[in-house]
């Protein structure tokens, strides 16, 4: 399918350029690291605290360094006004969407592996493989929860002045459900599910993935377009 | 649940009637400022 | 033209009315109830804000989806005045209900499921607004509102039932609700008195919005949607 192919380059595109500037994904990461130290300042160093709160520091600190990651993602175009150039190729607007998603969900999983065992060493949390790849698999979901009106978001706001405001303004609220359903589930991860609730949350974040995909999908042609 | 009966509270009521009541009123106060700023650079 | 505009301040002023009609009823009137006693009264303008509220809203979602199938001036209009006024009645909710919670829990502020709602709602559709804000060229205004309208008002069940299930893990302070006849109709008023003045501000903030965009075409004559554009945005 053309459809799918399209996407595809638009991928392979954005990966090769963060190969290539390596230190923004670098700087993002440190962020990241400095965010969760920032959070146990705030708590203070009671241990037992520290734990409970894990899974939502880290979650909190791989939301904030989404953001950036987003930001970035369009300014590459803007800044070389490539996205006239990409509309001007027979690139369908959705496919275009379809490839960012996909570039920026995979940057968001780049940061949990980092992220997650500096956590665990801060707060003092230890975790098997099984919890690891759990881990993984949440965040999966909720790096696919997050790019998708990021994406459709980002695109936006990135031809505004105010981006760097607009852009978490716009998002934070809206994924907060992402942001309780990966905290409870990596809470659940960390520190045991005696009641099995971890399926309702991974469900919800599941829905949210599903319907925002669609829906953004649906709407960042219009989003794009050059007036009427 | 709270069993019992709350004494009192008018205190309460009336702020919670007053302010929604001042809301409404200075929103409506607000559109028809507006309003009336529009029109007039409109016939400027 | 004005004979429209007259027929629709008709529906402001009877909405006037009818709130102070059905305030009174609700203050002086209706019984006491029977836990609650007087703090209850309060809900004969919370639940009409409460319900009126959520009505802005989803006329905002409808004329959002018009506005985007017709790209027509009046629906963007519309979709920014149904906003608006969502907007103020999801604020006055808040405060409402934060008033009511003190006597009734002791706290200010207690994490109930419809008031956090409401709360991320409030966040949710004044972005909407902050968005527009930024936004000089009309026609993208329009759609950037509705697509910002869309995609936050499908994000309003997900968030309910999020924050649900983070609560149904604590004890849930269940609001007793027992309506007695006599209080049936100060309710039924309130709301209705609400209703018709929301549809008089929506058409008012329409209308203004509608003055605006002329006031904007008519400043600046040459401004068609250039080809990238971006430093014009």
């Amino acid at each position: 399918m053309r459809m799918i192919s399209q996407a595809w380059a638009v991928v392979r595109k954005d990966l090769l350029l963060e190969w290539r500037g390596r230190s923004r994904i670098i700087s993002v990461l440190l962020f990241g690291v400095v965010t969760l130290l920032l959070f146990s300042f705030a708590v203070g160093p009671d241990s037992v605290l520290l734990k409970a709160a894990a899974g939502g520091f880290l979650v909190l600190a791989l939301l904030l360094s989404s953001t950036l990651g987003l930001s970035e993602s369009f300014r590459v175009e803007q800044e070389q006004r490539a996205i006239e150039g990409l509309l001007l190729l027979p690139v369908d607007p959705v496919a275009l969407y379809y490839g960012k998603c996909l570039s920026n969900t995979l940057f968001l999983m780049l940061l949990a592996p980092v992220l997650t065992p500096v956590a665990l060493f801060f707060y003092n949390v230890n975790l098997d493989l099984t919890g690891f790849l759990t881990l993984f698999g949440l965040w999966t979901l909720a790096a696919a929860g997050l790019s998708a009106p990021g994406t459709l978001y980002a695109a936006m706001t990135s031809r505004l002045q105010s981006q760097d405001v607009l852009l978490p303004l716009l998002l934070f609220p809206l994924v907060i459900p992402v942001l309780m359903g990966s905290v409870k589930s990596v809470t659940l991860v960390l520190t045991g599910d005696p009641m099995s609730q971890i399926q309702s949350w991974t469900l919800l974040l599941a829905s949210f993935a599903i319907i925002y995909w669609s829906l953004c999908g649906l709407l960042f042609p219009h989003a794009i377009e050059e007036g009427t | 649940m709270s069993e019992g009966v709350i004494i009192g509270g008018w205190n309460y009521v009336i702020a919670a009637y007053a302010i929604t009541g001042a809301g409404l009123v200075g929103y409506v106060w607000s559109l028809i400022a507006r309003l009336r700023k529009s029109h007039n650079r409109e016939e400027d | 033209m004005s004979q429209r505009m007259t027929r629709i301040h008709i529906f402001g002023l009877v909405g006037l009315l009818m709130l102070l009609v059905g305030s009174f009823m609700g203050l002086f009137l209706a019984p006491q109830e029977r836990y609650m006693g007087d703090v209850q009264r309060i809900m004969y303008v919370h639940l009409p804000t409460a319900w009126n509220g959520m009505l802005c809203y989803t006329f905002a979602f409808g004329f959002a989806i018009a506005s985007i199938w017709q790209h027509k001036p009046k629906w963007d209009a519309l979709t920014v005045g149904a906003i608006e006024v969502g907007v103020l009645l999801n604020a006055l909710l808040l405060i409402q209900g934060s008033i009511w919670a003190r006597p009734t829990w002791g706290v200010w502020w207690d994490w109930d499921v419809r008031l956090t709602t409401s709360l991320i709602m409030l966040l949710l559709f004044a972005g909407v607004l902050a968005l527009r804000s930024f936004v000089q060229d009309p026609e993208r205004r329009a759609v950037w509102t509705a697509i910002a309208t869309l995609v936050a008002f499908v994000d309003v069940p997900l968030v309910y039932f999020c924050v649900r299930w983070w609560r149904s893990l604590h004890q849930v302070q269940s609001t007793p609700e027992t309506v007695s006849a006599g209080m049936v109709w100060p309710l039924r008023i309130n709301s209705i008195a609400l209703l018709l003045l929301v549809i008089w501000m929506v058409a008012q903030r329409a209308r203004l919005e509608l003055i605006r965009r002329r006031n904007e075409q008519v400043d600046e004559p040459a401004k068609m949607a250039p080809v990238g554009g971006l430093e014009n945005v």
